[in-house]
């Protein structure tokens, strides 16, 4: 009944909103119209901020005034941001200091460290839970594409804070690796583990997400090669070599080069096995000493440099992933 | 022939096994966490000699739960509301920004066009973790910092988002937006009313993305945000960074902030599978 | 019910401002002149490319024409939105929205742009899916329809709108021969019925022949004749009317004239009765069905014979020129046998071989018969 009434009345809305759009005049920029509100906050938010990193990079902070502007409290480290200072120009000095700045090129080391330790384990297993995903007799396997996707949705610090708990002394780790005798492993203080400890929650995070795109990518390869194959009376292995992997390679490209820049952008995960107690020295990243440099010391304009050089990093080994393959 | 079907079962049976045990070792994190959160501290580690952690439920998840709302220096649940809240404003401005510019993208010829395709491009490898500094200083000049806004805005132009939307909206065949033209449907009421309607998957997959962006972002909403505006990342890293954790606690607040996204995620999943092959499998 | 006129139409793409194409401008269509008549169905034809479509959405109002002026009627329409020139459009694809029932797929246009309200919609809707018998498929989604019931919902859209022109680009080209043949007499039938001018572009020239009061036939953006069916057919005014109408196509073959006799390379010749053609060579057109095989003669190599059932497709060559004819099931020559071959001075067709213009077309009479019915 209220509908009926509702009718004449949202007709008559109708009515004067088609006149309205009979009166207003056609406008020869309508997609502009549809793209400036990305680009609006596209050109604030992203682009002004890499020029401005690269702007900034040339440059120091200059007598930082008292009042603070911004304070935050992370554990034991007290961060209070000034207002923002005169900037001082002081040409290529932050890229000369971090040339030799020994700290930025263990963070590196760390990052690269994790990074061999996380993308083989990774890759193997994503690539080997894809294969027998892709195979004609698993069953159930909605079910367990579900399962191991899951872990991409966790929220990674409360992930990270799960780890720890399993890792932490007296721990279900120690008491798993107990069970076939290995002794307990100090996963969190000890550097060496620290990092491994960083490369396994990845391993956990990211394995799922690489393995559905490596499946997309083994259900593009047609049925006939393997059955020319077949004929030909090659082995499943002689397949997956000679058919699966060189078929794979754009694929196996993307999934690498998506890691390479999640790895160097890690910083959740140190940053929480750091804050509980792990080794500042052996866990930092290089993402994690930005950071560090820009907002507990302060120093934005060497933290720009740092992060410059970041980006020329990532982007020269995306290029010679591309190019390599 | 018979050895053949026994070697074809030996790789069947690998493969199951394979399977399920990688499957069991990535569930049981999730499993103990669960666990964990309805445990007092003291089950949640090994005790004296020979006692185990406990691996099934206890009773203290509500003891637990009441202990993280008494903490003086996080309100956990507050956190809870303000990443809710953020992450569902983030997912619908950015779904409208980056479908209205896909959109323009993918079904207009105008100026400039590639040149502007190329500079959202060009941002797609940078990680936006790295932008922190500049972001800030800009943002606080912006007066918005230690708001909302100062971290819904900032992503809102989300590039894959806007690539994912222009690739997906090129399969809309051409007639379709004359046939409305036609009918007499101004350009955005073919937007809104043909476009968004027949874009449904796409845009579920989007939001999918931009959910789980959001929700996730921890260095950014660290540096911006303080007390009483902290998202669920920043309150656990501060629960975290006192001298005596309360695990049992802490176990509370992760299964709070992993668990329902779970839920919500098997539900979405398959529009999250599509999002994330649409930007892999089509480059 | 409105008269179309096309006066001097010229659309140019200036590819400046593209990305995509290399060239800086593309005409797509030249200076086309061209009255439709009020209640007639005409028929854009032409291979593709020809800038049939896009003459086709010049007069829709989904391109802008860069010159000339398009009326209907009286009224100047080059600078009217689509929605504002009183027209509906029938596309190819159908172009159904996805994501509406058919009754809102069908309503979709009267809901915006007309002052109906929404018991008159309704109500309108319903007669017209009764027309096109889609009334029990209204609650449908485009998806569940199978492909003509597809069509039938796309003309019942373009219908409820009553409007004074439709426009149809080649609304059949997706069906299958059986289902195009049925839709094709009926889209006539509602033609007639309603007798709204239509445009109907589609490149099947049998399609041309069947549906339209007059034909135009383009090519590289130049309307090249525009006639009823049988004008076209009997009377082509150049060379690529005649070759792109009529199934199998016209045999041309370039001969030189001397006085009364003309003579293909190939080695055959033919005294002409008509001492007026003065070029020395010419293009020789002969439709296929006017050829007669003759057993015994040394003019054509057989290549293929083709039974249809109810006539035969001769296929073979004379000299190094391809030839088919189309004869009665009873002239059955073998693959490599050498025929001789015939025609009427009456069937012939004369073309200038440069330009291509008609010089002769058929003036055989239809016979009397067929004029009786």
């Amino acid at each position: 009944m209220s509908r009926q009434l509702l009718v004449p009345l949202l007709d008559q809305v109708r009515f004067k909103r088609e006149q309205l759009k009979d009166r207003l005049p056609t406008l020869p920029g309508t997609p502009l119209l549809f793209l400036s509100p990305f680009f609006l906050l596209f050109g604030v938010f992203l682009a002004i901020p890499v020029f401005y990193t690269f702007y900034l990079s040339f440059f120091t902070f200059q007598g930082v005034s008292t009042e603070a502007l911004f304070a935050i409290d992370v554990g034991a480290y007290q961060i209070m941001i000034p207002e923002m200072a005169n900037l001082q120009y002081v040409g290529l000095d932050n890229y000369r200091r971090l040339l030799t700045d020994s700290v930025f090129y263990q963070s590196l080391l760390n990052t690269a460290i994790i990074f061999v330790v996380q993308v083989p384990l990774m890759v193997a297993l994503a690539l080997g839970l894809a294969l027998v995903l892709n195979a004609a007799y698993t069953r159930y396997k909605g079910i367990f594409r579900s399962l191991l996707l899951l872990p991409v949705s966790a929220n990674t610090v409360a992930y990270s804070a799960v780890f720890i708990v399993i890792a932490a002394e007296g721990g279900l780790a120690d008491i798993a690796l107990g069970a076939i005798g290995i002794p307990p492993i100090d996963w969190i203080s000890d550097g060496f583990w620290a990092r491994n400890l960083v490369a396994f929650m990845s391993v956990w995070r990211w394995t799922g997400y690489n393995m559905i795109i490596i499946l997309a990518g083994l259900q593009t390869i047609s049925p006939s090669l393997y059955e020319a194959a077949e004929i030909g009376g090659a082995t499943k292995i002689q397949k997956f070599r000679h058919i699966t992997l060189p078929q794979l390679k754009p694929i196996m490209l993307f999934v690498f080069v998506t890691t390479t820049i999640g790895v160097f952008k890690k910083f959740a995960e140190p940053m929480i096995v750091i804050s509980s107690g792990g080794p500042l020295n052996e866990t930092r990243t290089i993402v994690y000493y930005i950071w560090q440099v820009a907002f507990q010391n302060l120093e934005l304009g060497y933290g720009s440099a740092l992060t410059v050089a970041l980006v020329a990093i990532i982007m020269t080994l995306s290029l010679i992933q591309f190019k390599v393959s | 022939m018979h050895e053949k079907l026994e070697k074809e079962a030996l790789w069947q049976f690998g493969g199951y096994g394979f399977l399920v045990a990688v499957t069991m070792v990535m569930m049981f994190p999730i499993y103990w966490l669960v666990v964990a959160s309805t445990l007092p501290q003291s089950a949640i580690f090994a005790g004296g000699a020979g006692e185990l952690p406990r691996l099934i439920p206890g009773r203290n998840f509500l003891a637990n739960a009441e202990a993280l709302a008494a903490r003086p220096e996080v309100d956990f649940y507050r956190s809870m509301l303000n990443s809710l809240v953020i992450a569902v404003v983030y997912t619908g401005l950015a779904l409208l920004f980056c479908s209205m510019g896909g959109f323009a993208l993918a079904k207009y010829e105008f100026k400039y066009k590639r040149a502007l395709f190329m500079g959202i491009l060009g941002t797609l490898l940078l990680p936006t973790n790295l932008l922190v500094i500049p972001l800030f200083l800009l943002v606080s000049n912006m007066g918005l910092s230690n708001s909302y806004w100062a971290v819904i805005l900032p992503w809102a132009a989300y590039p894959l988002g806007i690539f994912f939307m222009k690739q997906a909206m090129q399969s809309i065949p051409d007639s379709l937006l004359e046939a409305a033209r036609m009918d007499g449907a101004s350009e955005f009421q073919l937007y809104y009313r043909v476009v968004l309607p027949s874009m449904k998957s796409s845009l579920a997959a989007l939001a999918v993305i931009l959910f789980l962006f959001q929700w996730n972002l921890f260095l950014w909403p660290l540096v911006v945000l303080r007390e009483g505006k902290y998202t669920i990342p920043v309150a656990i890293s501060k629960i975290m960074s006192n001298d005596m954790i309360a695990y049992d606690q802490l176990m509370v607040a992760s299964a709070m902030a992993i668990v329902p996204m779970f839920v919500v995620f098997i539900l979405l999943q398959r529009h999250f599978v599509n999002g994330i092959l649409g930007g892999a499998v089509k480059e | 019910m409105t008269a179309i006129t096309l006066d001097g139409l010229t659309k140019s793409y200036d590819a400046t401002d593209m990305d995509d194409i290399p060239d800086n401008e593309i005409v797509a269509v030249e200076d086309v002149d061209l009255e439709i008549e009020d209640g007639e169905f005409l028929v854009f034809v032409g291979p593709s490319g020809c800038g049939k479509s896009t003459t086709l959405r010049c007069i829709a109002g989904l391109e802008d024409a860069t010159g000339g002026e398009i009326r209907f009627g009286e009224t100047v329409v080059n600078d009217l939105r689509p929605r504002d020139r009183d027209v509906a459009m029938v596309f190819q694809n159908y172009a159904l929205y996805p994501h509406m029932t058919v009754r809102k797929n069908i309503s979709f246009g009267l809901r915006l742009s007309s002052a109906l309200t929404t018991p008159e919609i309704d109500s309108r809707v319903t007669d017209v899916a009764e027309m096109m018998g889609i009334e029990d498929l209204l609650s449908k989604t485009p998806d569940e329809l199978s492909g003509g019931q597809q069509q039938r919902v796309a003309l019942g859209r373009s219908i409820v709108r009553e409007p004074g022109i439709f426009l149809m680009d080649e609304p059949l080209s997706n069906l299958d021969a059986k289902l195009r043949a049925e839709m094709r007499t009926e889209i006539q039938e509602l033609q007639n019925d309603l007798g709204v001018t239509t445009v109907y572009v589609t490149h099947d020239q049998t399609e041309a022949m069947a549906m339209g009061d007059r034909i135009a036939v383009l090519n590289d953006g130049l309307l090249q004749q525009v006639a009823p069916p049988e004008e076209i057919y009997r009377r082509p005014a150049n060379e690529f009317v005649a070759g792109f109408i009529g199934s199998p196509s016209i045999n041309f073959f370039d001969v030189s004239v001397d006085g009364q006799t003309l003579t293909a390379p190939s080695g055959f010749s033919y005294e002409l009765e008509d001492h007026s053609v003065e070029d020395d060579t010419v293009r020789l057109g002969i439709r296929p069905e006017d050829l007669t095989i003759e057993e015994g003669g040394d003019d054509m190599t057989v290549t293929v014979v083709e039974k249809m059932g109810n006539e035969n497709f001769i296929y073979g060559t004379v000299g190094d020129v391809e030839v088919v004819a189309r004869t009665p099931v009873t002239v059955r020559p073998e693959p490599d046998q050498r025929v001789g071959i015939s025609f009427a001075e009456s069937a012939m067709y004369l073309f200038e071989s440069e330009t291509g213009a008609a010089i002769k077309t058929k003036t055989d009479e239809i016979e009397p018969q067929a004029a009786q019915f």
